[in-house]
């Protein structure tokens, strides 16, 4: 097995577990914490210190650890999780995960923190504990602190080494925690001929164990290979019944085997000297089985996911892309040949590739959620340290997203919670003045909206105030003092490099970084950030993204040779374009039920080449409040694309967000309807305004005049 | 300087009444011509797009480019795909040429300098010239004739792409 390897697949599954954990402990803090959420912390602790085992990883063993018997003490209810436990919890957690990303890095990790939060699980610990790793104190076990003995008969299942666990490495663990005073293999079922499986393990061991330990802990070591195996763990003094058990569970051979064994160590005789059994030990017995159903349980749920390389998922669309195009070719050519069986069958594959499309096209679109369940902990966080009491609603976490801008969007939005709660929410006296509830509300909301996804990061505090902005901006030299500003173009402002209206600088915010990166990132994605404020009631950032490489579902149309793909979202109603006898011009606009439509001609606007046939059609589009009518010349319905960007040698087209390929292999351009209506308005507005001053330059009634520094 | 350099091997190809060649390590694959999608609002030189197996790839009309007549899309015609850029994800980028010849080998010292002038091409797209069987041969540097940045910056607002245009023609 390559090393390299497994340690990958270590660091992330832990990096899951803690993600698991941290989630759980957040959540627990709302609620009260239920038995299964503390075995899910106790389990993920103790797989990481397992794994750390058997990667040699000491200090992150020695670590967790301790996290382990805290959170076991929890599990028995000797401690009730309140605030200050989770808190060492929660450090606890960021101490395991640093120190996995020293790991991964390569690098030793500062030994301050860890000395700090050990000190704090020691002082939260019952008293009456030992030093480590001898720490578990039991009341209901009759000897807590001495060493006793233990027979163990460890019938490893036959897939523990296919799921990548090492029985050794179980016995090297088993030897920190006592001594193992005699040890003997059972190889009965090993088989001599052709039948042997190089990864079926047949190894069973039969153990005689001293240490200061009770059968839970002991039952522990062995938790998580408990899957398929059979461990029989009994004290000493029940040797009796644990002969007994252990011979029950194997077949002729192994049983011989196995007294073979005993009676070398002494311990079989026929009817042997059993002491009488003064403890209370059925707990012993009855937990390797408890313990695995609890943990095959969690199992199956882990599985349910498949970890995929993106590459190879990407280079799995393109082959389904050409698989379509292929397919319609068939299609055609079946057609053309008149071959009605032929046809039949080409049909029922084309509905089959175009399920397999959809299916593959989906599995790259990941919920949003994912990102959002960051931020309960950003929230409890920042409104600790700044003292306010913070509620934070998530909505829309099942928005689908692409995986890369999922990945991308995580900064900025983390930026604007941050925000929200330093600046945006007032302390809880100006609140209570306000006559507003004390818990601060921030909310997040994703939905979709026009072919993009919509984020918003609301809060309920003091709002912006223009006012202060703007005398800001004036004073930190951003504008002139003069300078005329709509509402929208004042909030604008706060993402100016350099802009920061906190009145004192904190620790988190107010040193004017950040809302430009912000801006700057979403930009990068093709998005566009939009303010919406009220005094005293709150702000709303809005972030609305393209969905590249997303599945949207388009309209086509045709505009002489040229087929476009309007988003589909947009599309409220397609008509004929009413032909109007004796009038050859083209109306600019179109009376639609009492509302007045202007038209913009597609091929006019774009320059397309071509005359225009007797009938054109005319398709309604909405975005936000405006309404156009798009004039084509034919609409050929509805299909769902995957978009394809276009290089950055496209990169100055306004009007086209992309392109995607059709069923017959040509490439269709797609329109972004937003930015068209916005180009003709500028057009149209510019040309006006150049009638009227004509020594304006001539680029300025462009949307794009920015570029023109950078043009030549 | 005491070892012969190694021959290279170079694509020649037709443009109009010349030929031209390029060094076959940047040419990906070459392609008969089929109808393209052509992108509104963009320079002549664009002459569309085209599917290559799922990825969208912008065409060039190399003659436009060069600041020679468009190319007619003859039976010969071809899309030449080319690998542009140095930065990470190579862009693919195609040609229309009039036809494909052949591929030749070239030593350094087959490659001459360009003649100051008479050459009808930007001096800057010019790698050198040669002669192949009695033929004159443009050597191009395909980095500058089919670099994205100064494309792209071409295609911005139709102000700068007219005076651009004509830089290139004046040129």
């Amino acid at each position: 097995m390559d090393l390299e390897l497994a340690m990958q697949s270590f660091l992330q599954e832990s990096a899951e577990l803690l993600e698991q954990m941290e989630s759980i402990l957040l959540d627990a803090e709302a609620d009260s914490i239920t038995a299964e959420q503390l075995g899910a912390l106790f389990r993920s602790m103790h797989t990481i210190k397992g794994s750390a085992g058997l990667f040699g990883l000491d200090e992150i063993v020695h670590f967790t650890h301790q996290a382990e018997n805290l959170l076991d003490q929890l599990r028995d209810g000797h401690l009730q999780l309140d605030a200050e436990l989770s808190g060492v919890l929660l450090r606890s957690h960021d101490h395991v995960k640093a120190q996995l990303a020293a790991v991964a890095a390569g690098q030793p990790i500062a030994p301050g923190e860890q000395d700090n939060i050990l000190a704090d699980i020691a002082a939260l610990l019952p008293p009456a504990d030992m030093p480590p790793p001898s720490a578990e104190a039991y009341a209901s076990s009759s000897e807590p602190a001495t060493d006793s003995e233990w027979l163990l008969s460890l019938r490893f299942g036959p897939d523990v080494l296919r799921n990548g666990m090492d029985p050794a490495s179980f016995v090297r663990y088993l030897a920190t925690l006592g001594q193992i005073q005699a040890i003997a293999s059972c190889c009965s079922s090993l088989p001599a001929d052709d039948s042997f499986d190089a990864e079926r393990n047949y190894l069973r061991l039969e153990v005689q164990f001293c240490g200061a330990v009770d059968g839970e802990q002991l039952a522990s070591v062995f938790a998580f290979a408990c899957e398929g195996s059979q461990f029989i763990i009994s004290p000493r003094t029940e040797l009796a019944s644990h002969l007994q058990q252990a011979l029950q569970a194997g077949d002729a051979a192994e049983q011989q085997s196995c007294r073979d064994i005993w009676q070398q160590w002494g311990l079989w005789q026929p009817l042997a000297d059993s002491a009488p059994l003064p403890t209370a030990s059925v707990a012993a017995d009855s937990l390797p089985t408890v313990a695995t159903t609890a943990d095959s349980k969690a199992r199956n749920s882990e599985s349910r996911f498949i970890k995929v390389e993106a590459g190879k998922l990407d280079s799995l669309i393109n082959l389904v892309g050409e698989l379509v195009i292929a397919g319609a070719a068939t299609n055609l050519l079946a057609r053309s040949h008149g071959n009605s069986p032929l046809l039949e069958s080409t049909v029922v594959m084309a509905g089959l590739i175009e399920q397999i499309r959809s299916h593959t096209l989906a599995m790259r679109m990941v919920p949003i959620g994912e990102t959002f369940s960051r931020f309960p902990r950003v929230v409890r966080d920042v409104g600790h340290e700044l003292g306010k009491s913070i509620k934070l609603e998530i909505s829309g976490a099942e928005t689908e997203l692409d995986k890369s801008m999922v990945d991308k969007l995580a900064d900025p939005l983390t930026h604007l919670v941050r925000n929200a709660i330093d600046h945006g929410i007032e302390d809880v006296q100006q609140r209570r003045a306000a006559g507003k509830p004390e818990q601060g509300h921030v909310w997040l909301n994703a939905y979709h909206e026009s072919g993009s996804v919509v984020i918003e990061v609301a809060d309920d505090g003091g709002g912006l105030d223009p006012q202060r902005i703007l005398a800001k901006a004036i004073q930190r030299g951003i504008i002139s003092s003069d300078a005329m500003l709509g509402e929208q173009d004042i909030y604008r402002l706060i993402f100016a490099a350099g802009f920061s209206t906190a009145e004192r600088i904190s620790n988190l915010s107010g040193r004017g970084v950040g809302l430009d990166v912000v801006q700057k990132n979403i930009e990068t994605l093709r998005g566009t950030v939009e303010i919406d404020s009220e005094i005293g009631l709150g702000t709303t950032f809005r972030l609305r993204l393209p969905l590249t490489l997303a599945i949207i579902d388009g309209f086509l149309v045709e505009v002489g040779s040229s087929t476009f793909v309007i988003p589909l979202e947009t599309v409220v109603e397609c008509m004929e374009l009413p032909a109007r006898p004796g009038c050859t011009d083209m109306p600019e606009r179109l009376q639609l039920r009492g509302e007045i439509l202007p038209l913009l001609y597609l091929r006019q606007f774009l320059e397309l080449d071509g005359q225009a046939g007797r009938r054109q059609n005319v398709v309604v589009i909405q975005t936000g409040a405006s309404r156009v009518g798009l004039v084509v010349d034919a609409l050929q319905g509805e299909f769902q694309t995957v978009i394809k960007p276009l290089g950055s040698l496209f990169r100055h087209l306004k009007a086209i967000s992309g392109s995607t390929i059709l069923g017959n292999g040509a490439v269709a351009l797609i329109l972004d309807v937003l930015a068209l209506i916005q180009h003709a308005t500028q057009q149209e507005a510019g040309r006006y305004t150049l009638e009227q001053d004509p020594y304006q330059p001539a680029g300025n009634r462009q949307p794009h005049n920015n570029d023109m520094s950078s043009g030549k | 300087m005491t070892k012969p350099a190694e021959p290279e091997q170079y694509l020649s190809f037709q443009l109009g009444a010349d030929v031209f060649a390029c060094n076959i390590l940047q040419v990906k694959e070459i392609l008969e011509y089929h109808r393209l999608t052509s992108v509104p609002q963009m320079p002549a030189f664009v002459h569309g797009v085209m599917n290559l197996r799922g990825t969208v790839v912008p065409v060039i009309d190399l003659a436009l480019r060069c600041g020679r007549p468009a190319s007619a899309i003859l039976r010969r015609s071809c899309i030449v795909i080319l690998e542009a850029g140095h930065e990470a994800p190579r862009q693919y980028i195609g040609m229309l040429v009039d036809a494909v010849h052949e591929v030749i080998s070239l030593c350094a010292d087959d490659i001459l300098p360009a003649p100051a002038f008479g050459n009808h091409l930007r001096p800057d797209f010019i790698a050198g010239v040669s002669h192949w069987q009695q033929r004159y041969i443009l050597l191009l540097h395909m980095d500058k004739v089919l670099s994205i940045e100064e494309m792209a910056s071409l295609s911005s607002p139709p102000a700068v792409q007219i005076k651009a245009e004509s830089a290139c023609l004046m040129s």
